[in-house]
């Protein structure tokens, strides 16, 4: 037979915690990301500083960017 | 439900459960004043509960459950939560532009709809869902932010889930 958890008890905690936190990681993610195209930082930087590739910060970020009409250092796809 | 259906399109249909237009249009608003990505489980109970007619939104009042104590009880949930990891709620973030505007529905949505879809499933001479169905939906999720955040708020879940769901 199946067990029926708590929802707020042991494992309801911590499973909680590692969804808001990663959701959170990612809402920092992009924030900070807009903040260092904003003062000028390269897709190189930026992607250094996150310990992630250039291209993966490109194909998540790009998007966004482009409609918060930040003026890219680099040209697009470079 | 792919990820392409959002509130706005979905809300045409929600109209032929008796959710009127406005509380469709509020999901998307409760998901954005939260800084989420998609609109979750929470945000339609919260838009519920900020609703003034339709049967759904009677049964909230009834067991207390309007707008100000969900969403108390929510932030309650999200420093519980926090804590557990050894957190404190942070300040505001700079807020990050947003890369579209009309928000599909989450996992927790989408499996309320689920659940409101089954549970009607039913009474075959019904042609439509109603409000209270996706109300139920959303009410019973055994585990999650929603069913965390009225336990804190000391609502019995379950007996609600019943109530509302005794009235289809």
């Amino acid at each position: 037979m199946p067990i029926s958890p708590s929802p707020l008890d042991g494992p309801a905690d911590g499973l909680a915690a590692a969804s808001v936190l990663r959701a959170m990681a990612d809402e920092l993610e992009d924030a900070e990301v807009e903040r260092a195209m904003r003062a000028g930082w390269s897709w190189s930087q930026v992607a250094e500083a996150l310990g992630v590739t250039r291209q993966a910060v490109h194909k998540k970020h790009l998007r966004r960017l482009l409609l918060a009409q930040i003026e890219l250092r680099r040209r697009i796809g470079e | 439900m792919n990820r392409l259906i959002t509130a706005q399109r979905l809300a045409p249909v929600l109209v032929t459960w008796g959710i009127q237009q406005s509380v469709a249009h509020q999901f998307e608003i409760e998901a954005k004043r939260d800084g989420a990505k998609v609109i979750e489980a929470e945000h339609m109970l919260l838009a519920l509960t900020a609703s003034s007619d339709g049967d759904a939104a009677k049964l909230l009042h009834e067991a207390g459950l309007d707008h100000e104590r969900l969403a108390s009880a929510l932030q309650d949930e999200r420093r519980r939560t926090l804590a557990f990891a050894g957190m404190t709620a942070p300040d505001k973030l700079v807020p990050a532009t947003e890369a579209e505007s009309p928000l599909s529905f989450g996992t927790s949505a989408k499996a309320a709809f689920k659940r409101a879809l089954i549970g009607a499933r039913h009474e075959r001479h019904r042609a439509h869902l109603r409000g209270t169905d996706l109300l139920a939906g959303i009410l019973e999720a055994e585990l999650g932010t929603v069913p965390r955040a009225l336990a804190i708020a000391g609502i019995d879940r379950v007996a609600l889930a019943l109530r509302v769901r005794g009235v289809n």
